[in-house]
């Protein structure tokens, strides 16, 4: 009876979180102006119509880079700092703890909004690299906490024992650290590209010409109703599945054997 | 092992980190927070020491309600989305067999790889009055006239929810795959009076994984521009709404930047209340 | 269970990705305007891109005062052009913003009557700014599920007969100025202690109305009907909504309506004056105009009469081509307030939104 439930229920959340994304794709395919029942279609004119806009394209490439780079930034930082406060007796470090994952408590719209007075009087003005520094502000706790949590002490007996057989820091750091938090640095990779990849508002504010994909979704959100949102809501969707099956196959499978 | 040098070393690594956080997080902080303290006469900036902007905060109604409708959706938000999501994480912890837990979750975050921007909208088209759920609950005779769904507090809960679900059904799941695998091995027996060991054992294991997670959801919720914007139809107005309209329309940044300091003030109480009870601040 | 080796492909493709971050890809020259979003549609920027083999950044604003704090904080060749409110043309002349337009390279007297708007566009002699665009902020309705005859009268569009199916469109300047038409004030003469009255207009039209959006949320409640009526539409509305669903139209309403219009023109601080000329020269072009017009943004008038030989007639037809003159006469111009009564104005809708 329970176990029954379970499935029931496991039913329905799936139901419920996949329901807006099968509406968005479905209506992509709408053959009319407004994409709301009744279904018309399929048609594949939209799709045409999208991968045609340099605009968008040039914004997918955008949001990309972004996230990639303040992902891989956010992660390199967030593990040395882990490292150097997990490994090291160092006076004041529940302070620098503190500080290091008070990004976390601030609201993306306040970081972006401080970064945007600060940026407009000094330093390059609203760009994509100004975007990208703020998407390391709000990725670097979530990496440092991340990597900081899974420090525990089988690493360090490990890295003692490494280093108790004549090995010099660096290599307990590349063959036995990093090997064994890979899990946790990869998680904290994706999950900042995650983050990144769909920021809004930081990117928002920060961004002039060249914008990150969904700061351009939101234009086109603004300028009027047309299953051409959808069409490009499905590609970054298709995409991200790609991706993230593709990354799946890749670094997890090969791993089995 | 805590020699001098070793202190120098754990510097050096986490010196960069904290740069980057005191470059692009405190100072910006500190600017923002002394904008909130000027004001503007005409569209001149008049640096100085004023309570103005929060007076008009919490002495204008309709500022003053924007705080308290930010409020009460995040709370909402983060109960039902933790009540949702941590059967989720439960069933594919413990029911789903090892080898298909990885899809199962996969599956379960994927919608999150769709932009956030167009989540909302397709909630949007999803919940409208010729939508696919009043069709649905129309042709099945359950209702005889549209339910108003769209444009409502409802909305707004809804598209956080389908967000905060995909997000905690992570971190619990996470959580609870770290249990030990006696814990594990038990949680799985649990039969049908099993909710005490439950309640005694595997929850009280897994809070910080849960209060991580409800904290982060109230920290995204709290300050999210979109969803509101979207879905709310704006019959009420959000903290970060306010914000956003102050800039967009006005250009009043210490306005805008005042009720950031509130909403960061929230924040703050909110982490007070979880540090406290949970031990946050352990991580 | 094996360990996973270090994601070696992650840092290569990094890298990558980073290396190839500064080359963006870039034309010859570049012009930057500050536009609303009908002057974004690359179907409008392309050919003019094309021909002078020149990139066009353009980024949106929203209001005035923001465009202004923007210019103002900007370095000198930041931007070159800027798109703006015309009744908000002085605001920006007073500030020192706005460089000379050639008069000879513009075809003013193609314009329709009255919409050039000359004391707001130039002064002393110069010109400044030049309209390019312009309709209505007023009802738009589905003509299948309200009675039409109602929508001549704001007061019942608006009043509980229609209550709940009415949306508001979310900007504050024409939908107040529709209130205070409505009302019996006159756009141009909108003060501070008028706004008591138009705030009891504004509290009453909030009861009744469903949901307070824009564009994009305006006409997804239209099409879908979730509402019958949307306060402050016009053909920039209905225009894209109109071939799905010909019930979907707008309408002036007996009292008037508010007439909205957009000026073009080149900032002092540019450093490309003659690039930039050249851009609005081709904006208010018969072609840029035609273009302008059907923009995918919204809909609306060109301020050229020629761009007329460049649209087809089911097009001219949307936009109302030929009751221009009749409409133009019954319509005022959006409220031009000051800062000041800008500032009240806002807070005024603030407060309608939030009752």
């Amino acid at each position: 009876m329970m176990r029954a439930f379970g499935w029931v229920y496991m039913a329905l959340a799936y139901a419920f979180i996949f329901l807006p994304v099968v509406t968005l794709v479905l209506f992509s395919f709408q053959d009319g102006r407004l994409p709301v029942p009744p279904f018309d279609g399929p048609t594949l004119k939209w799709y045409a119509d999208v991968l045609g806009d340099s605009r968008l394209t040039s914004a997918l490439v955008n949001s990309l880079v972004v996230g990639v780079g303040s992902a891989a930034l956010s992660c390199v930082l967030g593990f040395l700092a882990a490292y150097g406060l997990a490994r090291h007796v160092l006076p004041g470090s529940v302070f620098m703890r503190g500080v290091l994952i008070a990004p976390l408590t601030v609201s993306y719209l306040i970081i972006g909004l401080g970064l945007l007075i600060v940026f407009n009087r000094v330093g390059p003005g609203p760009s994509l690299w100004a975007a990208g520094a703020g998407h390391v502000v709000i990725n670097l706790p979530l990496a440092f906490a991340i990597i900081y949590a899974s420090m525990g002490a089988q690493q360090e007996n490990a890295e003692r024992a490494a280093r108790d057989l004549g090995a010099s820091d660096v290599k307990v750091l590349a063959l036995v650290t990093v090997p064994m938090l890979a899990p946790a640095i990869l998680a904290a990779f994706f999950l900042s590209f995650t983050f990144s990849w769909d920021e809004f508002i930081i990117a928002f504010l920060l961004t002039r010409f060249e914008v990150t994909l969904p700061v351009e979704i939101w234009s086109l959100l603004r300028s009027g109703l047309s299953p051409r949102t959808n069409a490009i809501g499905s590609v970054v969707f298709l995409v991200s599945v790609v991706l993230v099956v593709g990354l799946e196959l890749f670094l997890f499978g090969r791993k089995r054997h | 092992m805590a020699g001098a040098r070793d202190t120098v070393r754990g510097w050096g690594f986490v010196a960069p980190a904290l740069l980057w956080t005191l470059a692009f997080f405190v100072v910006p902080f500190v600017v923002m927070a002394a904008m909130s303290l000027a004001t503007l006469e005409g569209r001149e900036l008049i640096w100085g020491v004023s309570l103005e902007n929060y007076r008009r905060l919490f002495g204008q109604a309709y500022l003053f309600r924007a705080i308290l409708v930010s409020v009460e959706i995040t709370l909402t938000v983060t109960v039902v989305s933790v009540v949702l999501a941590y059967p989720l994480a439960w069933i594919i912890a413990f029911r789903v067999p090892e080898r298909w837990q990885r899809l199962a979750l996969l599956l379960a975050i994927l919608p999150f790889w769709t932009s956030y921007v167009v989540r909302s909208y397709a909630w949007l088209l999803v919940l409208a009055r010729e939508g696919i759920i009043n069709k649905a609950l129309i042709g099945l005779g359950l209702i005889s006239e549209p339910l108003t769904l769209a444009s409502t507090r409802f909305a707004t809960v809804t598209g956080f929810v389908h967000f905060f679900v995909m997000l905690l059904t992570l971190t619990i799941y996470a959580n609870l795959v770290q249990l030990s695998p006696n814990y594990r091995r038990a949680a799985i027996d649990l039969g049908a009076n099993g909710w005490q060991a439950f309640r005694h054992v595997i929850l009280p294991l897994t809070l910080p994984g849960i209060v991580t997670g409800a904290f982060l959801t109230f920290v995204l919720c709290i300050g999210d521009y979109i969803t509101p914007q979207i879905l709310g139809g704006n019959n009420e107005l959000t903290g970060p709404q306010i914000i956003m309209v102050q800039l967009g329309r006005g250009a009043n940044f210490p306005l805008a930047a005042a009720m950031s300091i509130v909403l960061m003030a929230l924040v703050t109480l909110a982490y007070l209340a979880a540090a406290r009870w949970l031990r946050l601040d352990r991580i | 269970m094996t360990k996973p080796t270090p994601p070696r492909r992650v840092q290569i493709a990094t890298a990558t990705c980073l290396a190839l971050l500064p080359c963006a890809a870039q034309a010859a020259e570049s012009l930057n305007a500050l536009v609303w979003c009908d002057h974004t549609d690359p179907a409008l920027i392309e050919p003019f891109e094309t021909a002078n083999d020149v990139k066009v950044n353009r980024r949106e604003y929203e209001g005035t005062a923001t465009a202004l704090a923007l210019l103002e904080q900007s370095r000198p060749g930041d931007w070159d052009v800027l798109v703006i409110d015309s009744i908000d043309v002085p605001r920006v002349i007073d500030a020192g913003l706005m460089a000379e337009l050639p008069r000879d390279q513009l075809p003013l007297d193609d314009f329709f009557g009255t919409v050039e708007m000359k004391d707001s566009t130039s002064r002393d002699g110069k010109i400044y700014a030049v309209t390019d665009k312009f309709g209505y902020n007023t009802i738009s309705f589905n003509s299948d599920k309200v009675d039409p005859a109602d929508m001549q009268d704001m007061a019942t569009a608006w009043s509980d007969k229609y209550k709940d199916r009415i949306a508001i469109y979310d900007y504050y300047i024409p939908v107040m100025g529709l209130v205070a038409i409505a009302d019996g004030f006159k756009t141009a003469e909108l003060t501070a202690d008028d706004l008591p009255a138009l705030k009891k207009t504004l509290f009453t039209m909030k009861e009744n109305a469903r949901s307070v959006g824009e564009v994009v949320a305006s006409q997804t409640a239209l099409a879908t009907g979730e509402v019958d009526i949307v306060v402050g539409g016009g053909e920039w509305l209905t225009a894209v909504l109109a071939e799905e669903n010909p019930n979907l139209t707008w309408t002036i309403p007996d009292q008037g309506a508010v007439r909205w219009s957009e000026a073009i023109g080149v900032l002092a601080a540019s450093e490309k004056k003659d690039l930039a000329a050249k851009f609005v020269e081709y904006i208010v072009s018969p072609e840029g105009q035609a273009r302008l017009a059907t923009s995918s943004c919204y809909w609306g008038m060109p301020a050229n009469r020629k761009a007329g030989e460049h649209l087809t007639d089911a097009q001219k037809s949307v936009l109302r081509w030929d009751e221009q003159d009749n409409y133009l006469k019954r319509a005022q111009l959006y409220p031009a307030p000051d800062a000041d009564l800008d500032q009240k104005m806002q807070d005024v809708w603030l407060e309608m939104l939030q009752h």
